[in-house]
């Protein structure tokens, strides 16, 4: 397990650091900052200290040579807006991002679990057709129309949850019944589609000629085969969030790390921009890597440990074992269910 | 997750979930890097609790013409020496009680006494030496120096504890104005690094800041003026105006700034005049520009009262001039460009006969979201023009992109005419500010100029009292008759939205400075 | 009724013999796509609707396009519905007196040009990347799988700003943001697929035979694949739409004058209380259009199943009486097990 986790890491190192390039070339192909930050009357002498206050009058490959050397001491450079540091500007936004992430997941995945089960007991049935369409639909309203209208129906009509911002619990509410919809919607169709596979299997079959209740049918059996889909949308979709939930923390004033991107690339903040990248690249990479670990949980066929050494000097033959590869190798269920990936990163 | 053994892994979902659950309930509701502030509904009464637009950036003082952080610090938290009052336009006494100069280069200023610090520390000459030479003669790139100062450094001499002697580089009728932009902090403060959270000598002062949250400040016991109604306040932001509009409707906030009537907000929104102009620019450098009959016809073909009626509910007012009245050089006798379509056809008509090329394409450059209702103001510009026969592109760009349309260089390999809609908002009260940029051959947003206006300009920039309003004055007739490098829209109104619990009367300044002491509870 | 519905039938819930017969002779007739697309109800009416969307991008801007673009500032905001106003207005105005069907008919366009451009580009892309690195395996295989990382983690906004910065905006930019952000989705799937087929038999055989790899690709593993990733794509052109009505509403997407159904939610917003119609009539073309794709992609995900298939090729009279068959012998099963 730990050479696996090992191997993972260093495999993922690589890709963070064109992901940082690619972020710090193509941030500074968005103009130069000076004009945001300046007067609009200021004089070529103020434009010429602002540059130079900021770096920006170096040869961009210097630029970023003395930006990887800053990585190395933890120091991720300065806020042109704020003057704050700009690693501490993007960890302090973060856990606001992960905490709504989680809360939306943690209650999308059981909604989807009571209602995709219910549709998979009958096939087609109303019930079915229903818990269909109503996840359809969730899944394609506008995230920003949903909010606006939550604020208005349940804030300003009903006045039973504050409008916006993070003080006390009830604030909870609009922003992850808003962003609840997608995962709701996409964990419905995935969850169901693998429990009715998993149903009209012969093991259930006998399960229920044993005289096994329904509802054990159901917890036991069926649920633990729609697991791994399940398993791989969620994540996907968490990665999504995870990415920052733009649109709602911008509306709800959520201090979240998607507000503080979307600000700061508007703003050619550079430095924050990178490092609220490079955080939720780590993120990103660590969500992928528990991923696969909860594969290897649920099925330990895959499980990459220690002693199956031998299996994997096998498996050698056809190819590398490590990272999401172990994916193919899971009960996927419906074949679909691995493709069901919807990745809010917009 | 690896403490789920193989016996426990048919549920492992189950486990997971409620393990991540675990963590939200142990966080206990509340946001990662927030602590209950005050706020929300139940706030009590001895709070104000304003919602902007947007976080300040910072709070640093010499940063204060920024509207995000005045409409914060100014006359709130800092105070300046001398201060316009933004209904009469007269400068008043603040931290300065008297000013003086008998040759309009070197000024004398009297400083108030018994005026303390947040920090407890008295003010004297010491501090406004130290905040005019940190803002203007410093290497910190203050804001406020390129706005209002220019290059030129001010020299500074203390006469005694509480008299300064101010000198500019060349003759300047209107320094104590300037002056006014300057909020005073100690001279302790540092000049090598810019600070997020001032001390000032303003009837509040900053208790704590949580990032990307709120701001709340508190009273300042030893306040050298009158104590403010509210002991506290409370300041959050949202960029949704809909969502600002539903706090005050909701009871969750008392004054929330930068409303628009589709906010649906009903009585408790307050409109006012706020010194915004839009207007559209023409660069004459490329065709159908060229030729100032186009340039005339734009002018003709915009129905200027029929956009301020429809879709500004005929609040705002349709404008002759780049500065609404209140300013210093303003006219209310230079009439609005009449709306005569059939007089801008016959305009085109006539440059196309001569030769102009009127058919070239017009690229109207708009950004997106500056004012409420811009894409819709564009569109029908874009429609009246092309009823008078020309060739109008819509470019919508966001603010940075934009902002390369509107100050110089300008692009010059464009696919077309360049029309600017700009934006001109005028804080500081006098038309100096606006056309020395925007009217002069050479001015950082003016795509072209004339001799003989950058000599009308020249000499009104020089002029003081009663001469100084009409040399002004020419200047925008001047603009109007023989340049028309400007198609004038509106002079712009604001809206505050200003719950019904507190009493709040908003001028022409309010967006850039919301002084919170001016704020009653209401009868 | 679900896209995920896949499961082939257990052989013992097959139809009774006598139906069993008539199956076997139509599906030897070959029962069209046409005829297996009326069995399901849901799936005719998502066609239709999906034929008339696309009718309407072809050739609603030809015949409305005045209509969306003429203002009229003394019609502004006139409520829906109203037969008083005439048909062009029977969705209503806008805030500028045009007419709401006129700008939805040509947004229509807008939209599907940016929409399934974006979903093809990445599809196309994607897949064909995923398959041949799921052939491969290998470093090829890890290599691919790194690079996909990178595009997820990547914050597309920030393409979105630079697309704009740097070009000039247009719908053919947006197509090339979300072409790019979503090739990952396709590129894993159709990876996996393809990995997994590599090891199977009939494709062992045809590497023993010396086919040539791409091949074998072509020829076995794209057909297998292609299914799975249609439906994929459908399950993305609704995705696709939101993101767009996303960018638009940060203001760095489509822009004025140019008009898709994203931007006219995003920018009807702000008269959400006074003029309902502005922003929740363009929203129902968007949620319709993605259920109707959705459903769509669900009979497809069927009918292109040689395990399923039959189920569409029975009439609805086979199936009703296939059902109930089915519902009887689980009863005796489980009365039997219970027996015991």
């Amino acid at each position: 397990m730990l050479t696996y986790l090992r191997k993972r890491i260093i495999a993922s190192a690589l890709p963070l650091v064109v992901v940082i390039v690619g972020v710090f070339a193509l941030a500074r192909m968005t103009g130069n900052p000076a004009a945001l930050y300046l007067p609009l009357n200021a004089t070529d002498t103020m434009r010429a200290e602002f540059a130079a206050r900021n770096g920006l009058d170096q040869p961009i490959w210097v630029q970023m040579a003395q930006y990887f050397g800053g990585i190395f001491r933890f120091d991720f450079g300065t806020s042109m807006r704020t003057g704050q540091d700009a690693a501490q500007m993007a960890l302090r936004a973060f856990p606001a991002t992960l905490q709504l992430a989680a809360t939306t997941m943690i209650i999308a995945i059981i909604l989807a679990l009571i209602v995709g089960s219910a549709a998979a007991m009958k096939p087609n049935g109303i019930l079915d057709r229903c818990s269909s369409f109503i996840s359809m639909t969730a899944a394609s309203i506008p995230d920003f129309w949903l909010a606006i209208v939550g604020i208005w129906v349940f804030a300003i009509t009903l006045g039973v949850v504050p409008t916006s911002g993070v003080v006390g619990a009830a604030a909870w509410f609009l922003p992850v019944a808003t962003l609840v919809m997608r995962p709701f919607g996409t964990l419905v169709q995935v969850i169901r589609g693998a429990m009715v596979s998993a149903l009209s299997e012969p093991y259930i079959k006998l399960a229920r000629s044993k005289g096994a209740t329904e509802y054990r049918v159901i917890a036991q059996h069926a649920l633990r085969n729609a697991a791994a889909p399940g398993l791989t949308v969620a994540g996907d979709l968490t990665v999504g969030l995870v990415n920052g939930a733009v649109v709602v923390e911008t509306i709800f004033g959520w201090p979240g790390i998607g507000k503080l991107m979307i600000d700061s690339i508007l703003q050619r903040d550079f430095a924050v921009l990178q490092a609220c990248v490079l955080l939720t690249a780590v993120a990103i990479f660590v969500l992928n890597i528990l991923i696969d670990l909860g594969y290897a949980l649920l099925d330990p066929r895959v499980r990459p440990s220690a002693g199956a050494r031998q299996r994997r000097k096998a498996r050698a033959a056809q190819g590398p074992t490590h990272g999401s590869e172990n994916r193919t190798l899971a009960p996927v269920g419906p074949a679909l269910s691995t493709s069901e990936s919807s990745r809010g990163n917009h | 997750m690896l403490l789920v053994t193989p016996r426990s892994r048919r549920i492992p979902l189950a486990l997971a979930a409620s393990a991540l659950l675990g963590t939200t309930a142990l966080s206990g509701c509340s946001v990662a890097n927030s602590e209950d502030a005050a706020g929300g509904s139940s706030a009590p009464s001895d709070t104000l609790r304003v919602v902007l637009q947007q976080e300040p950036p910072t709070l640093e003082a010499c940063e204060s013409n920024l509207t995000s952080t005045g409409v914060v610090i100014r006359s709130t938290i800092t105070e300046p020496l001398v201060e316009r009052n933004p209904t009469s336009g007269e400068l008043e006494p603040k931290l300065a009680t008297q000013w003086s100069s008998k040759d309009d280069q070197t000024w004398t200023l009297k400083l108030r006494e018994g005026v303390k610090f947040h920090d407890g520390s008295d003010f004297n000459a010491d501090d406004a030496i130290a905040t005019i030479d940190r803002a203007v003669n410093s290497k910190l790139g203050c804001n406020v120096e390129g706005y209002v100062f220019g290059d030129d450094d001010l020299k500074l001499k203390k006469v005694d504890d509480y008299t300064i002697e101010v000198t500019a580089a060349k003759k300047d009728p209107i320094l104590p104005l300037r002056l006014s932009f300057l909020e005073v902090v100690p001279k302790e403060t540092s000049t090598t690094e810019k600070v997020r959270e001032p001390i000032g000598t303003g009837p509040y002062q900053i208790e704590d800041w949580q990032a990307g949250q709120s701001i709340n400040v508190a009273a300042f016991a030893d306040y050298w003026g009158e104590a403010p109604a509210y002991s506290k306040a409370n300041y959050q932001w949202r960029s949704e105006g809909s969502v600002r509009a539903a706090m005050i409707t909701s009871g969750e906030a008392d004054i929330a700034t930068g409303l628009s009537p589709e906010d649906n907000i009903g009585d408790l929104g307050v409109s006012y005049p706020n010194n915004e102009t839009v207007a559209l620019r023409m660069h004459a450098d490329t065709a159908p520009f060229d030729d100032i009959r186009i340039r005339r016809a734009v002018n003709y073909a915009i129905d200027k009262e029929s956009i301020v009626a429809s879709l500004y509910a005929g609040r705002d007012k349709a404008a002759a001039q780049l500065v609404p009245s209140g300013v210093v050089g303003h006219s209310d006798d230079l009439p609005v460009w009449e709306f005569n379509l059939d007089k801008a056809k016959e305009l085109v008509a006539e440059a196309k006969a001569d030769g102009t090329d009127v058919s070239a394409p017009i690229n109207l450059v708009v950004r997106t979201a500056q004012f409420p209702k811009i894409q819709e103001l564009a569109q029908v510009i874009q429609e009246q023009l092309t009823q008078a026969g020309l060739t109008v592109n819509l470019k919508m760009l966001e603010t940075s992109q934009h902002l390369t349309y509107q100050v110089r260089p300008f692009p010059t390999k464009d696919d077309g005419a360049i029309m600017l809609m700009t934006q001109h908002g005028n804080q500081a009260g006098d038309a100096a500010f606006t056309v020395d940029q925007y009217m002069t051959s050479k001015g950082a947003q003016s795509a072209f100029g004339t001799p003989e206006l950058d000599e009308l300009i020249a000499q009104a920039d020089a002029a003081s009292g009663d001469d100084r309003q009409a040399a002004f004055e020419k200047v925008f007739k001047y603009q109007n008759d023989e340049v028309v490098q400007f198609a004038h829209i509106a002079h712009q109104t604001g809206m505050l939205g200003i719950s019904s619990s507190v009493a709040y009367e908003p001028n022409s300044s309010s967006g850039d400075e919301l002084r919170l002491a001016e704020v009653t509870a209401a009868k | 009724m679900s896209a995920l519905e896949m499961a082939p039938p257990a052989k013992d819930e097959r139809p009774e013999p006598k139906n069993r017969r008539k199956a076997k002779t139509q599906s030897e007739s070959r029962v069209s796509m046409f005829t297996m697309l009326l069995r399901d109800r849901f799936a005719t009416v998502a066609a239709i609707f999906l034929s008339l969307v696309v009718l309407t991008a072809i050739f609603g801007p030809a015949l409305m396009g005045e209509h969306a673009t003429a203002q009229n500032l003394m019609f502004m905001n006139k409520a829906p519905f109203d037969p008083a106003n005439g048909w062009l207005y029977i969705l209503g105005s806008d805030s500028l007196g045009r007419s709401v069907l006129a700008r939805i008919v040509v947004a229509t366009q807008t939209t599907l040009l940016v929409a399934v451009p974006a979903v093809l580009v990445a599809l196309l892309l994607g897949s064909l990347w995923g398959v041949w690195a799921g052939y491969h395996r290998g470093r090829r295989e890890a290599i691919s799988m790194r690079i996909a990382d990178i595009i997820m983690s990547f914050p597309s906004l920030l393409l979105a700003v630079v697309v704009l910065f740097v070009f000039s905006p247009s719908a053919a930019n947006i197509v090339l943001i979300l072409a790019i952000t979503r090739i990952p989705i396709y590129l894993r799937t159709a990876r996996a697929e393809s990995a997994e087929l590599q090891s199977r038999t009939f494709v062992d055989a045809a590497r023993t035979f010396g086919t040539n790899p791409n091949a074998i690709i072509v020829r076995h593993v794209i057909p297998v694949v292609t299914p799975t990733l249609l439906t994929l794509a459908t399950l993305e052109f609704c995705f696709v739409m939101l993101a767009e009505s996303s960018l638009s509403f940060l203001g760095i997407g489509i822009q004025p004058p140019d008009v898709s159904w994203g931007l006219l939610v995003a920018q009807g917003r702000q008269y959400l209380q006074t003029a309902w119609w502005l922003s929740i009539l363009p929203g129902l073309a968007i949620v319709l259009t993605a259920v109707a794709a959705n459903v769509l992609a669900a009979w497809m995900r069927i009918a292109t199943d040689p395990a399923q298939r039959w189920r569409l090729e029975l009439d609805r009279k086979s199936t009703k009486a296939f059902e109930k068959a089915t519902r009887q012998a689980a009863k005796m099963q489980t009365k039997k097990g219970n027996d015991k």
